[in-house]
């Protein structure tokens, strides 16, 4: 019994490790080829190009904990990211009170997600597979093409440092530190407890609905967030900017180590996953290949992810089963 | 009597896709001038056609209870690749028709394997592939522009027979030939049994394995040949002109009355749903619409056809 416990815990440190091991790898091969990157302003750079995928993987990441997945994040991500660009006006009031709109808007899309798949029950993937293409229609009816105005205080958000470290590596923190704290609240356990075993948690008092809003609203927000984010690095808005990270989102989470099967898994691992995806097309520059290979491997590497995630899941079930 | 009255109840979606897609004509006729001409009812065929030949492998897939978001690129990759190594000249169709028809083989044996051999969920598998392709395509053509579709595969989707568009008449073949696969062989039963309760049908003999990678063959297949008429028919090819089959196609199955858990729908419903949704296309303009709102459409039918079709079950 204790045998199998500890190898349940070898399999889970394993894959727990391995985005940690690969961001390593990536991170020495890409410095090797570039040491001009390990100057201060660089890191911050770096955060910064990898900051979207990190937000919307904060929010993938709590709904696969709960076994859903959420295909609409690019359209959200397009949608608020062409309102920004195109609503916002020339005062820090006129930014500050749009942005607060644009999170609202996430938070709306997002609950609109939580509720069809709460109340309907129905499949998590065909509710936001067609949300993600209302999403992006009206994305493509507020800014029919790339284009825009993103405010100068906003470009230069990610940019300098407060106390001698980059900015953006206080904001990652801060992402991590919220993260940290809202696993403790009541939700956080109760994402975890419903993802292990929906009917468990059901029957001691978590309600099915509740969870389900709660966390497609927080990806809904996450979106948004990115779709803010991402216009400091582009400085304009495009009705097609959030496509490809529908699915770096989700390689991300997967490589980051969390379950698809729900319940296990945080964030953490999203983080190194995000960066790994990131470096890769950093690595791609660095070799001076085609930045293209970057794409195609990112795919590649979804795969593989899910592939191992899911077999060594199958695997450990299998042996939990024998016993 | 009462075998009609099965056949009408267990029909019901499928009926009632076509009688909208019937009334939507008429309506659209009796305000738009010019609209329920035949020259223009064929036009409006041919346009349904690339959403009906993507739904013909969607709806494979959607029975045998996966869904293929890999079609974007797929239908992508032929249009691009057909236009890129013709050059516009239809003789080397010889080679390039073989090497494209192998290539979607091996896409839909690379989804099928990835979701019966590796265990991977269908959506995670083929969003992969998706990316994988987009990923290859880009490689390969450097984001740059593609010549123009050789000519003869142009006529194949501008041309007509006899005043019936030849788009249409390949649409009908496989048509056919779907609904010869589905109805009338073994294969169509195993994938309903499979769509159904993989585990049941495991136990009664059926080759799970084989008949779902099949299906992700069969859908492979059809965005390939979708992406060979669409290179056709709008003369060249372009990086993203696959990307809003994903959401039709996916529209059309379950508004043709498919159930998206698998296990129940017909080809026959698909047509119907791919009718109905060109009509709304062709609507948008008449009702001053931005053309953007067609994804809404989409968004909207998808929701509310796969919302009807819970609530008539229950709520599984």
């Amino acid at each position: 019994m204790s045998a199998a416990l500890a190898l349940a815990r070898g399999r889970l440190s394993l894959v727990t490790a391995l985005p940690f091991v690969l961001l390593a790898v990536l991170v020495v091969l890409d410095v090797s080829l570039q040491p001009a990157l390990l100057s201060r302003d660089q890191i911050g750079i770096e955060v910064a190009t990898a900051m979207s995928l990190v937000l919307v993987g904060l929010g993938q990441t709590v709904v696969i904990l709960t076994r859903g997945i959420d295909l609409s994040v690019g359209g959200m991500m397009s949608l608020t990211n062409c309102l920004l660009a195109t609503r916002v006006g020339s005062g820090t009031g006129s930014l500050l009170l749009w942005c607060a709109i644009i999170l609202l808007v996430g938070i709306a899309g997002g609950a609109v997600n939580g509720l069809l798949i709460g109340l309907t029950r129905l499949q998590p993937f065909v509710v936001t597979l067609a949300t993600w293409s209302i999403f992006n229609g009206v994305a493509l009816w507020i800014l029919p093409s790339p284009g825009g105005h993103v405010p100068n205080a906003l470009i230069s958000l990610p940019l300098g440092d407060w106390a001698g470290i980059p900015r953006m590596l206080w904001i990652l923190a801060a992402v991590c530190v919220l993260w940290s704290l809202l696993r403790r609240t009541r939700t956080g356990v109760q994402v975890y407890a419903f993802g292990s075993d929906p009917d468990a948690a059901f029957l001691s008092g978590v309600s099915t609905l509740g969870v389900t809003l709660r966390v497609y609203a927080f990806s809904g927000l996450c979106a948004a967030l990115a779709g803010i984010f991402v216009a400091t690095q582009t400085a304009s808005g495009s009705p097609t900017v959030g496509a490809p990270f529908i699915l770096n989102a989700v390689a991300a989470v997967v490589i980051g180590g969390t379950s698809l099967f729900g319940g296990r898994g945080g964030f953490a691992g999203t983080v190194a996953g995000a960066f790994v995806l990131t470096l890769i097309a950093e690595v791609t520059f660095g070799l001076g290949i085609n930045s293209n290979w970057g794409v195609f491997a990112q795919g590649l590497l979804l795969i593989l992810a899910v592939a191992v995630n899911t077999g060594s899941e199958l695997v450990q079930r299998r042996r939990e089963e024998r016993r | 009597m009462t075998d009609r009255r099965q056949w009408l109840r267990r029909n019901q979606a499928t009926l009632l896709a076509y009688a909208m897609a019937i009334a939507l004509f008429l309506v659209t006729s009796a305000f738009a001038h010019g609209f329920a001409t035949w020259n223009h009812t064929r036009v409006l065929l041919v346009q349904a056609c690339f959403i009906g030949i993507v739904g013909l492998g969607q709806t494979f897939v959607i029975l045998g209870g996966g869904v293929d978001l890999s079609v974007p690129w797929m239908l992508n990759a032929t249009a691009t690749l057909l236009t890129l190594w013709c050059h516009g000249q239809a003789a080397n169709l010889v080679w390039v028709l073989p090497v494209l028809l192998a290539m979607a083989v091996i896409v839909g044996l690379v989804n099928g394997l990835g979701v019966t051999l590796l265990g991977v969920s269908p959506i995670i598998m083929t969003l992969g592939v998706n990316g994988v392709l987009q990923g290859a395509l880009l490689l390969i053509t450097n984001g740059g522009q593609s010549p123009t579709a050789p000519h003869a595969i142009q006529q194949l989707a501008t041309g007509n027979v006899a005043g019936i568009p030849i788009a249409l008449l390949v649409w009908a073949a496989v048509a056919l030939i779907a609904w010869l696969l589905l109805s009338k062989m073994s294969l169509g039963r195993q994938l309903y049994a499979t769509g159904t309760n993989a585990r049941v049908a495991y136990l009664s003999g059926v080759r799970v394995g084989r008949v779902t990678v099949l299906s992700y063959v069969i859908s492979a297949l059809a965005s390939a040949l979708a992406g060979v008429l669409l290179a056709g028919y709008v003369g060249e090819a372009y990086l993203g002109m696959g990307d809003v089959y994903l959401f039709s196609s996916v529209a059309a199955v379950v508004i043709g009355g498919a159930s998206i858990l698998g296990g129940r729908g017909h080809y026959v419903g698909t047509v119907a749903g791919a009718l109905i949704l060109t009509l709304l296309a062709a609507l948008l303009p008449i009702l001053n619409l931005n053309p953007a709102a067609l994804q809404v459409v989409y968004g909207f039918a998808i929701l509310l056809t796969v919302g009807l079709a819970s609530l008539r079950l229950g709520g599984t």
